[in-house]
């Protein structure tokens, strides 16, 4: 088969930041290839270089053969190639019709605006994967998966021969993840051919007929999925082993129950009811919307349950403040680490030891050298890697600062630790990491309940899960249960 | 039934309404709302502030507020006054346009240069280049209450049409200035709506990389904006002179306030990428009922300032709490994050 793109020896730093080393991708024409790598391995600036928004500082670029020394946006645009980046790239505030005209219009110089013509170029895009939408709606009225299938039929407006798509399952469903599956697979039947960049495991090997591994900016493998296995995979993107993690040996769980809701109604959910037993890892699960984020606020005290009882340590508690929550002991990490949970511009000392100034001070004055004990205590005991606790948070990985926020509340030494979606755009290496801690603070005693729709992570973490669907609590799998195949079943 | 649903989402649909019920009462309590001279009265006073509307909303839509655009009226309404009696020319009314028009677009092209090559806000830039144009125009020029040149005088003196109202014996007349406010609508109608230009000021409102990756110019079309608000905003001043029948330089300072509010009341948003002109004409048409014919119900002018205040924020509430109460019933949950 012939190339469709190979580029060789791309170099490009940034201020004396090293992004790409000399990276070499070859795709072939008409398959679907996969571009992997942890965060900030080099895969956005890689593809900025490929669409021609980044002038490489060394390195050729030949698409279906050509070599292009100076390639600029429009020549890749000319050359087929459309990108399809995560935030989509769509105008919010106007309808889907001209969403999807406008590039064509512009490429064209038209200077007027010809509605029909915009309808005809909007009816035929959407057409070109079924997709049904109404092109009068606004974008910003419609759900994530339709405003990514709007990028891509808009990619298809330009009689793309090559697509990238930059992440696109990060904010999907896993049933919308299907569907673009089946769009792509669609999509290779009309021998398009399809760079998907991603970092999860599973996505990778079900879509993608080739591999390339970036890390740190350089490639270190390229290998048709065939020959590729998970803990190969995994090494490559990480440059570290790992145990298996479901090979962590059974435990017994203590009888001790240290919480207990009961028949609990709130907004968003009604009727559930489970146990939390000490030291007990307690899976949440369900698909957005299924109220599974609803129901650990209300165990924190910010969503005030309407009826039904949650039972601590044997007696009845009212949880209608997070301060309420605080001094039985309870913690939560909550979803978005970024804007929920983290100070970005403070430092990590800060961010850390911030939940418990109180005992960090003398007579309301704060005590610096404690503070900054603590934060290094932390910081050594999670493996954050940092040069200097005093350095802000937002300088840190993805996986990093998760770990920030965890120190956080685990400097408060929580009884009940409750944790929504904690490893959601992180890298394995610091998922890894994440889950082993977990699994350490679970054996010590602390009881957790992890909320997440991934099922793999519920599976290889959880002692025990309860399933969430439209509000209602709709099954509970013990350890010998818990399996993929039954939570994928449970779920949907 | 789909439609209307649709409509009734609408900021603009709920000041439609806000109108009608408005003139309703004040028809109702003093008989004089729906009378010719009171309609022609609200319309005229309706002209300058629906010119500064555009200009308020241009900016918003694209970049973030404007605030400089009254006091570019004043001094470029000002220099071409001086300019025309210093010449002692007494050509056609319209030449002396053309001149505040040249000023204005300087004075806006200052304010896009600035925005657009240092990426500074919008609001800050306009408020200090109104600031420092407004020390001009009464430092440097010392303008003050002037006779207007011979042919606007002729211009604003003249009617266009004139009604009397039999039962009160009051008349009102329509001034020119009118068929110029009709003008610059419908050219900012068939600019916004079916050039490609115009859609890029929606564009660049709604996602400024996504409109630079579509293939839009961004720069030059903010700088375009700011450039036309500089010529709108001397035709709104010099109309407001022609009306007045003087120049009144104290008279500027401020408007820009009640016409932000006239926008937002129409449907703008603060962030950007949405409002039209249609809404435009219905915020400022609301507020000039307010302060227009609220007298006519007996209401003291103290009043008015809480009328109006009061409307602006039922008028921008609303909107949000039927967004709020549509994601409610769509069965989407807001406050779980992502859940």
């Amino acid at each position: 088969m012939e190339n469709i793109l190979s580029v060789k020896g791309i170099k490009k730093s940034f201020g004396g930041v090293h992004a790409l080393k000399g990276v070499d991708l070859t795709i072939k024409k008409g398959e679907t290839h996969c571009l992997a790598g942890e965060n900030g391995c080099g895969k956005s600036t890689i593809i900025k270089v490929i669409s021609g928004f980044y002038k490489p500082d060394a390195g050729t670029i030949e698409v279906n053969g050509i070599v292009h020394p100076h390639m600029t946006p429009s020549d890749a645009i000319k050359a087929g190639i459309q990108v399809i980046y995560q935030d989509f790239s769509l105008f919010p505030n106007l309808s889907v019709m001209e969403n999807l005209a406008f590039n064509q219009v512009l490429a064209n110089n038209e200077k007027f605006v010809n509605k029909k013509k915009f309808r005809t170029i909007a009816e035929e895009a959407i057409q070109k994967i079924n997709f049904d939408v109404d092109l009068d709606a606004r974008v910003e009225q419609l759900p994530v998966a339709d405003k990514q299938l709007i990028a891509i039929s808009r990619a298809l407006v330009h009689d793309a021969k090559f697509i990238i798509m930059d992440e696109p399952t990060t904010a999907l469903t896993s049933k919308e993840v299907n569907r673009l599956f089946d769009i792509i697979a669609e999509l290779k039947s009309k021998g398009i051919t399809i760079l998907f960049v991603s970092h999860k495991l599973d996505e990778v090997f079900e879509i993608s007929d080739s591999i390339t591994v970036l890390r740190s900016g350089e490639n270190v493998i390229s290998c048709p999925a065939s020959e590729m296995t998970e803990d190969k995979f995994t090494y490559y993107m990480t440059g570290r082993h790992f145990e298996n993690e479901s090979s962590t040996l059974p435990k017994e769980i203590s009888k001790e129950v240290i919480l207990e809701a009961q028949n609990l109604s709130a907004k968003g959910f009604e009727d559930v009811s489970f146990q939390l037993h000490k030291g007990e890892i307690l899976g949440v699960t369900g698909q957005l919307g299924s109220g599974r984020t609803e129901l650990s606020l209300s165990l924190f005290g910010l969503n005030r349950p309407v009826s039904g009882k949650i039972i601590m340590e044997g007696q009845e508690v009212n949880l209608n403040s997070v301060q309420e929550a605080q001094k039985l002991k309870i913690a939560l990490v909550p979803e978005d680490r970024l804007t929920e949970g983290l100070f970005i511009p403070q430092s990590i000392t800060d961010n850390i030891t911030v939940t418990r100034l109180n005992s960090l001070s003398n007579m309301g004055v704060l005590n610096k050298g404690r503070l900054m004990n603590e934060a290094s205590t932390w910081v050594e005991k999670l493996e954050i890697a940092t040069q200097n606790p005093t350095n802000a948070a937002g300088t840190l990985s993805g996986g990093n600062q998760q770990k920030v926020v965890l120190a956080k509340w685990l400097s408060d030494n929580p009884k009940i630790l409750i944790l929504n979606g904690p490893t959601v755009g992180v890298d394995i290496g610091a998922k890894y990491d994440i889950h082993k801690l977990l699994k350490q603070l679970a054996m010590q005693g602390m009881s957790i309940i992890v909320v997440s729709d991934d099922t793999a992570e519920v599976v290889s973490l959880c002692d025990r899960a309860i399933v969430m669907q439209g509000g209602k609590m709709t099954g509970a799998l013990e350890k010998e249960d818990l399996n993929t195949v039954n939570l994928n079943k449970a779920t949907v | 039934m789909k439609k209307f649903k649709k409509i009734t989402q609408d900021t603009e649909f709920w000041v439609f309404i806000i109108i009608v019920i408005l003139s309703l009462i004040i028809q109702v309590r003093s008989g004089q709302f729906f009378t010719n001279n009171n309609i022609v009265d609200i319309i005229r006073s309706m002209i300058y502030p629906a010119l500064g509307a555009i200009c308020a909303l241009l900016a918003f839509v694209s970049t973030g507020p404007d605030v400089s655009f009254p006091m570019i009226g004043a001094c470029s309404s000002f220099l071409a006054i001086a300019i025309t009696k210093s010449t002692g020319f007494n050509g056609p009314w319209i030449f002396v346009y053309l001149i505040a028009i040249i000023f204005g677009a300087i004075m806006g092209a200052v304010n896009g240069f600035i925005i657009v090559k240092y990426k500074f806000p919008s609001l800050i830039v306009t408020l200090g280049t109104s600031s420092i144009i407004s020390g001009l125009l009464f430092g440097a020029f010392e303008a003050e209450r002037t006779e207007l040149p011979a042919n606007l005088q002729a211009f604003g003196s003249a009617a266009l049409f004139s009604v009397k109202n039999v039962k009160t014996g009051l008349g009102s007349s329509m001034p020119y200035t009118f068929i110029i406010l009709i003008v610059v609508y419908l050219v900012a109608y068939i600019v916004l709506n079916y050039t490609m230009i115009g859609r890029g000021v929606y564009a660049i409102g709604g996602d400024e990389i996504s409109a630079d990756r579509a293939g839009f110019n961004v720069n030059a079309i903010r700088f375009g904006v700011f450039v036309i608000n500089g010529c709108v905003a001397a035709i709104a001043g010099l109309s407001y002179a022609t009306m007045t029948l003087h120049y009144l330089p104290a008279e500027y300072s401020g408007g820009e306030m009640v016409v932000i509010a006239a926008i937002v009341l129409g449907g703008a948003k603060l962030t950007g990428g949405v409002g039209t002109l249609r809404g435009c004409l219905l915020g400022t048409l609301l507020l000039s009922m307010v302060t227009n014919s609220l007298i006519l119900v007996g209401i003291s002018i103290n009043w008015q300032k809480v009328f109006i205040g009061g409307i602006i924020i039922v008028g921008t509430v609303i909107p949000m709490v039927q967004k709020h109460f549509a994601s409610k019933n769509s069965g989407i949950h807001q406050n779980g994050g992502n859940a």
